[in-house]
């Protein structure tokens, strides 16, 4: 489930870095990206 | 709309994804019938709570939204937002109940609560009634809803995408049972949440931004005599009828898949599912939060967009104002426009999975174990549940295939058990309910509601209309055909149930002390020699969840149109809702012990 996290966080910070046309718009993939990371890392740690 | 090859990858590499996860469980789920159906009893509150949220969001919610939005504005969501109060009270007084239980399915309850041959009837007729007709046309519901928006986005070219989702979502169902579906649904919610959250910034970019939206929608309501933006319908001099229904009778009297009064199908599955009593509580909780504060606002931010970017919009038929929410994916740029089309899979394929998977424990754990095929081994019922669930999703796809529109099904279904919440609410507080009290609610429900199908326009009707009019009431006739039901299947149930014997006293003491649910149990608690009292923190409990629910929404709505004073007003006192309310939850005995 973590690995899910990761793998939709991952690419979502790069697209919003490279395809957003706007700043709202890349704040906001951005931010989303980093919410996926750390919630993927709170399921990590919560399965070990 | 053509996607760039970006767009697609990234929706192949999402599949690949949620696959994967769901097939990870699938020798776990594989060992009995309470890892397929119920996550071997081991699921912490914020996983239950998420594939609940994940299951209501599907993907033709937020066009319906949308639909509601345009033609009412903010305030017409109270169609839906009513049945918060209903989801606060299965928090409160239902939740650790259904987990006391232990039952598997929410239709097993009737052999555990009530006695004799009514009972038998009722559990194999309510096994097929949900397992068959209900799962098949909301499965056809919502696979007709993702043909629609993948037609809106893409024309007939995406239908093949949309077949290989469907196929590859009933693959690793059928083989992961409820393990696959809720940790899918972890990832299903996020993908979709982010998808919804990313088009509204688009759409709001696209209306000018949010003074520039609230300005313009303001205009366009000044020019209908409509206020979009309130959150309180246009009260005037009469009370729209629909409206007092939907506050102060909907939520406690119809039985709505997902908002079902004192829970029930897939959520009562997930409540069962919990590791225990409180864990099903705050994962309700967190379900009923999740569910009305957190989901709505990106969708109502699109759609209010969609007022401004689609002149003329706010006049046009309910099947093309529902279809600006996928016109509005037209705006997104290339490369994240794979990611909002994959949050619409995403809550598709959440919706599904849950409908087959419940609909097999059904058809199982209610019909063929009870009645076909008694002490067989857990391999073997395992196996049935997976043939089982393909049936359905092959039952569902045809449907959804063979019917052009099953809104009308779909209202019907919704009709037929329209008055019969009362007595799932009492059969756990009241001793006297029986097998026939609901038999009778059923039975009155669906027969009231199809003659008002057959003859709308009769003198029960009318004259009804004309009293509520008297009363100040702007009468609509759902709201009036609503009533009539309530009324006439509260009257049969509790003239059967009068009529008829109580259950065995051996069953329902059995009841009492396994579920231990206080309130009217008189006789059967001095049978006990020791009586479970309803206690009042319950009350002041569900009083402060619904305050909180309300104060929440309502701040996060006045905080994104940049009202901040009132804004932050409305969050700090949802904030200490929320906390009076993680007080009584945290010292209440869930256990009741």
């Amino acid at each position: 489930m973590a690995l899910g996290f990761w793998g939709v966080g991952l690419p979502l910070s790069v697209f919003g870095i490279l395809f957003c046309e706007t700043r709202a718009q890349r704040v906001t993939v951005i931010a989303l990206a980093a919410v996926f990371l750390a919630v993927g890392a709170l399921i990590g740690r919560a399965k070990r | 709309m053509k996607l760039a090859v970006v767009d697609w990858l990234f929706i192949g590499w999402y599949f690949v994804l949620s696959i994967a996860i769901g097939l990870t469980y699938s020798k776990r789920a594989g060992k009995s019938i309470s890892e397929y159906f119920l996550s071997g009893r081991s699921l912490p509150w914020w996983l239950l709570g998420t594939s609940m949220v994940a299951t209501s969001f599907s993907s033709d919610t937020p066009l319906a939204v949308t639909g509601i939005v345009v033609k009412d504005g903010v305030a017409g969501n109270w169609l839906w937002w009513n049945f918060m109060l209903g989801g606060a009270l299965t928090v409160l007084f239902f939740a650790h109940l259904w987990r006391r239980a232990e039952v598997v399915t929410e239709v097993e309850f009737i052999a555990i609560r009530y006695s004799g041959r009514p009972a038998r009837f009722l559990r194999g007729f309510k096994a097929l009634y949900l397992g068959v007709p209900v799962s098949c046309i909301t499965f056809g519901w919502v696979t007709l809803a993702m043909v629609r928006i993948i037609q809106t986005v893409f024309g007939t070219s995406g239908i093949a995408a949309l077949a290989i989702c469907l196929g590859l979502t009933i693959f690793y169902t059928t083989l992961s049972g409820l393990w696959g579906v809720v940790a899918t649904d972890m990832l299903l919610f996020a993908v979709a949440m982010a998808g919804s959250i990313i088009l509204s910034v688009v759409s709001v970019e696209k209306a000018g931004g949010i003074g520039a939206l609230v300005d313009a929608v303001k205009a366009a309501g000044a020019a209908n005599g409509k206020d979009y933006l309130s959150v309180i319908p246009p009260l005037g001099q009469a009370l729209p009828l629909a409206f007092f229904v939907a506050l102060f009778v909907q939520w406690w009297a119809v039985y709505y898949p997902g908002a079902e009064p004192g829970g029930g199908g897939w959520s009562a599955q997930r409540m069962l599912a919990a590791k225990d009593p409180r864990h099903a509580v705050k994962g309700t909780l967190w379900f009923t939060v999740a569910n009305y504060v957190i989901r709505p606002w990106p969708w109502i931010l699109t759609a209010l967009a969609a007022i401004v970017v689609f002149p003329g919009l706010t006049g046009a038929a309910p099947g093309e104002t529902e279809a600006a929410y996928p016109r509005m994916i037209a705006f997104v740029p290339k490369g994240i426009a794979g990611i909002i089309i994959a949050s619409l899979f995403a809550a598709f394929m959440s919706t599904i999975e849950s409908i087959v998977n419940l609909s097999g424990s059904f058809l199982l754990n209610d019909f063929y174990r009870p009645f076909i095929k008694k002490d067989a081994s857990e391999k073997h019922y395992v196996a049935v549940s997976r043939v089982l669930v393909l049936v359905i999703a092959v039952l569902g796809a045809a449907f959804s295939y063979v019917l052009g529109s099953v809104k009308m099904g779909w209202q019907l279904v919704m009709e037929l058990s329209a008055g019969i919440g009362l007595v799932l609410l009492l059969r756990w507080y009241w001793w006297r309910v029986n097998a026939w009290s609901e038999i009778a609610a059923l039975s009155a429900s669906a027969g009231t509601a199809i003659t008002l199908k057959l003859v709308p326009d009769n003198p029960v009707v009318r004259g009804l209309g004309r009293a509520l009019e008297r009363a100040g009431f702007a009468v609509d006739a759902w709201g009036v055909g609503i009533l009539l039901i309530v009324a006439v299947t509260t009257v049969a149930w509790v003239t059967a149930t009068f009529l008829t014997k109580p259950d065995d006293e051996a069953k329902l003491l059995a009841f009492y002390r396994k579920v231990r649910p206080g309130g009217a149990w008189g006789p059967i608690a001095k049978l006990n020699g020791r009586s479970y009292k309803l206690q009042a923190a319950p009350f002041a409990g569900w009083a402060l969840a619904v305050v909180m629910i309300f104060f929440l929404l309502f701040g996060l709505g006045r905080i994104i149109f940049m009202d901040w004073g009132r804004g932050a007003a409305y969050l700090a006192a949802g904030g200490l809702a929320a906390f009076g309310l993680s007080r009584i939850i945290a010292r209440m005995d869930w256990e009741g012990r």
